[in-house]
């Protein structure tokens, strides 16, 4: 069994009597890139903080490491938090040298380290410019770098490309590759899909402050009907227990198939019932759709593929 | 663990502040506004006693009129004065211009008035008539006295030295309250120079969105107690530059800006009330400080945070304006509340310290109180920022935050 560098179970948070987030678990393992998903208010953020102790959980347990996360246990942890910010009228050389000694960095490595980050990220010249005196791209760049000094073993990225310039998103991308690749654990907080679906090894999906999907990107795409035929016809599609239909226009639909039926029977299905197919193609439900179709439950409670087919994260 | 990473969070706050031009600009100009104030003094008291002396010694045209019988012709001539025929022959010679003084010397100058009539010279040059009035006067006791040590003792200029005990040793009078109230002034000094920092060292993480990467990397409690070190080091510079110009005046220009004089050997330092003194000072630093921090936390901006300031600022002024009570009657009912109230206690008992009127069980109160007030202030505040600091657009109810400790949290919903 692979080592659980994040492990949270049970866990629920209460706001002033409201609970945000109610019995969620997952675990995070040492080495992989982990999708930590969900919509505005879903209680991704909550969670990130009441796992770095900045707020205390109203029952469960989070551990980063085996234990509670302590600043002084001396976890190598690399944050980017989704309010960002950094000491505005202080020079950039001194807001990463002391970054980089809270980290535990001594001061020669610090100031040495960012001097070499500086200098690839294009900013060697402004070590001694007060920060607010940088562009906004400039001070996006400081923060990556204060985030990833002193090698982190646990990354954490609450909406990573948030107000990122292209440039410095593909920066960001960059830096997520070679922290994994130096073995670091990657957690990605996002509703960005298709990141997700380019970066993570697994994800979460949290809804109403509970866990909607957890597992592996194909896991949860199987989960959620693994294939979408898309086709463009003309007459009634029929229902059908090997497919639900997800989107019927005049003349173009989408069925969403969730168990082994072969394409050529649900094809011959529809032309039996009449139904005249001009295209016929099939694909792999992205995580966009899934996502919408999980969210989208909530203005159309009766859609027939939701129901019953997400599953719980725990264990 | 508690001191993890609590090193460079002091260094890392005192440093910037101390590199920082406009703190420099800030503290400097207090010693020079002093210095050109202590110009203007040496300048003035130059002028001054040289204007005395010419007032003395001025030469004008004068008559007079004496009831008292004191003024001998002889007196007179020595000021040129030339007896008038009546008071109002003499005004009426002042008016017309004949003469510029005319001085009428009542019966009993002991406590009637001697009235001068001159010719107007100016505010300042008009003094001039009154100090030959005088000392014509003090010319003609002289004489009559006949003896120059006589003179001197009747003019009232006698030295006296007073020793008292305490108990069978002698006391220390004045000299053993100056280094004790020494604490005092630099209690002033650091929270009326350092309120605004204190105020605003929290709400700088909060403003810039640093809270979350900070205590991801340290304690609450590790940043604000560095916080709080580093402000005192950099209110210990601040003090120690204001100091500089009184220090260089009293040791090297004690005479021409007329600083009393004083036997630095002879103060007594009495260990005591100096380490009494030492302990109220630290505690009341500590309780203003983290009390500050702990508004700071609450507030969204400097700005909100701004108009607490005042209010604490007072507190440590409040006590003044009941100073000859707290100095003449200690035990009296004020003064013991406000030698009890927490925000009022420093100063208070930093007063009565220094008076010597407290008592050590007193002293062993307000020094708990001090101490328990700051611990609990530090811990509240950190509680605040904590999880106020995240709040970083509202205001945080303060209930809810300290409630957080019983597994609770403040944020809103805005904010999952």
């Amino acid at each position: 069994m692979d080592e659980a560098v994040v492990h949270i179970s049970g866990f629920r948070m209460d706001f002033a009597g409201t609970t945000v987030v109610r019995d969620l678990s997952f675990d995070v393992r040492a080495g992989e890139t982990f999708g930590f998903l969900g919509s505005n208010g879903s209680g991704k953020t909550t969670t990130i903080r009441a796992l770095l102790g900045l707020y205390e959980p109203t029952a469960g347990v989070l551990h980063v490491n085996g234990r509670p996360f302590k600043p002084e246990h001396g976890s190598r942890l690399g944050y980017l938090p989704e309010e960002r910010g950094l000491y505005k009228k202080e020079k950039v050389m001194d807001v990463m040298t002391y970054f980089g000694r809270l980290k535990g960095m001594d001061r020669h490595a610090a100031r040495q380290w960012s001097l070499a980050y500086l200098d690839r990220v294009d900013l060697s010249g402004k070590a001694a410019t007060q920060v607010d005196k940088l562009s906004s791209g400039e001070q996006q760049k400081v923060q990556l770098g204060v985030t990833i000094m002193n090698r982190p073993e646990l990354l954490i990225l609450d909406e990573p490309t948030k107000g990122f310039d292209p440039v410095n998103r593909r920066l960001l991308m960059d830096i997520i590759a070679e922290q994994k690749a130096d073995g670091a654990t990657v957690v990605m907080v996002t509703h960005q899909m298709e990141e997700v679906e380019r970066l993570c090894d697994r994800i979460v999906l949290l809804k109403d402050g509970t866990s909607e999907a957890y597992g592996t990107i194909d896991e949860v795409q199987n989960r959620y009907g693994g294939r979408v035929v898309r086709i463009r016809h003309s007459g009634r599609i029929p229902a059908s227990p090997h497919y639900a239909v997800t989107l019927d226009e005049t003349n173009y639909a989408e069925l969403s198939v969730s168990d082994n039926t072969d394409e050529a029977a649900i094809l011959r299905e529809l032309m039996d019932a009449g139904v005249v197919v001009r295209s016929f193609t099939t694909t792999k439900i992205s995580l966009e759709d899934i996502f919408i179709r999980v969210y989208g439950e909530q203005n159309t409670p009766s859609s027939p593929v939701a129901t019953g087919v997400g599953m719980r994260a725990g264990a | 663990m508690a001191q993890h990473n609590l090193g460079t969070v002091i260094r890392f706050e005192f440093v910037r502040t101390v590199t920082k031009p406009r703190f420099w600009i800030g503290t400097l100009s207090v010693p020079v506004i002093m210095a050109i104030v202590f110009g203007l003094i040496f300048l003035s008291n130059t002028s001054s006693s040289t204007a005395a002396e010419a007032q003395r010694n001025a030469q004008f045209s004068i008559s007079y009129v004496d009831a008292s019988g004191l003024i001998t012709p002889a007196d007179a001539a020595a000021f040129g004065a030339t007896a008038a025929a009546s008071s109002e022959a003499g005004i009426r010679d002042v008016r017309s211009g004949a003469v510029e003084a005319f001085y009428e010397f009542p019966a009993h100058p002991e406590n009637t008035a001697v009235k001068v009539f001159g010719a107007d010279k100016g505010v300042f040059e008009n003094g001039k008539y009154a100090a030959v009035a005088q000392a014509m006067l003090a010319r003609a006791v002289a004489m009559r006295i006949g003896s120059p040590q006589l003179s001197n003792l009747a003019a009232g200029t006698v030295q006296v030295e007073t020793v008292t005990y305490q108990g069978s040793e002698v006391a220390g009078g004045m000299n053993s309250v100056i280094p004790p109230l020494a604490f005092l002034v630099v209690f002033y000094g650091l929270v009326v120079l350092l309120a605004g920092q204190m105020l605003n060292s929290t709400l700088e993480e909060k403003e810039n969105r640093v809270t979350e990467m900070i205590l991801t990397t340290l304690k609450p409690t590790t940043l604000i107690t560095g916080k709080v070190l580093a402000l005192f080091m950099v209110g210990v510079v601040q003090v120690a530059v204001f100091a500089s110009p009184v220090l260089i005046g009293a040791l090297f220009y004690r005479d021409a800006l007329n600083i009393p004089e004083f036997e630095a050997s002879q103060l007594v330092f009495d260990p005591a009330r100096m380490g009494v003194g030492f302990l109220i000072l630290v505690g009341g630093f500590a309780l203003f400080t983290t009390t500050l921090v702990a508004i700071g936390a609450v507030m969204p901006t400097a700005k909100e945070a701004g108009n607490f300031m005042g209010v604490m600022i007072a507190l440590i002024f409040i006590p003044f304006y009941s100073v000859s009570l707290v100095v003449s009657e200690p035990h009296s009912p004020i003064v013991q509340v406000f030698t009890y109230f927490p925000f009022s206690a420093p100063v208070t008992a930093l007063l009565r310290n220094a008076f010597g009127s407290l008592g050590i069980f007193e002293a062993v109160v307000v020094i708990a109180i001090l101490y328990v007030g700051a611990a609990v202030m530090l811990r509240v505040a950190v509680r605040l920022f904590q999880y106020g600091s995240i709040s970083y657009t509202s205001k945080v109810r303060i209930r809810t935050a300290l409630k957080a400790g019983s597994r609770h949290a403040v944020a809103g919903p805005a904010e999952q």
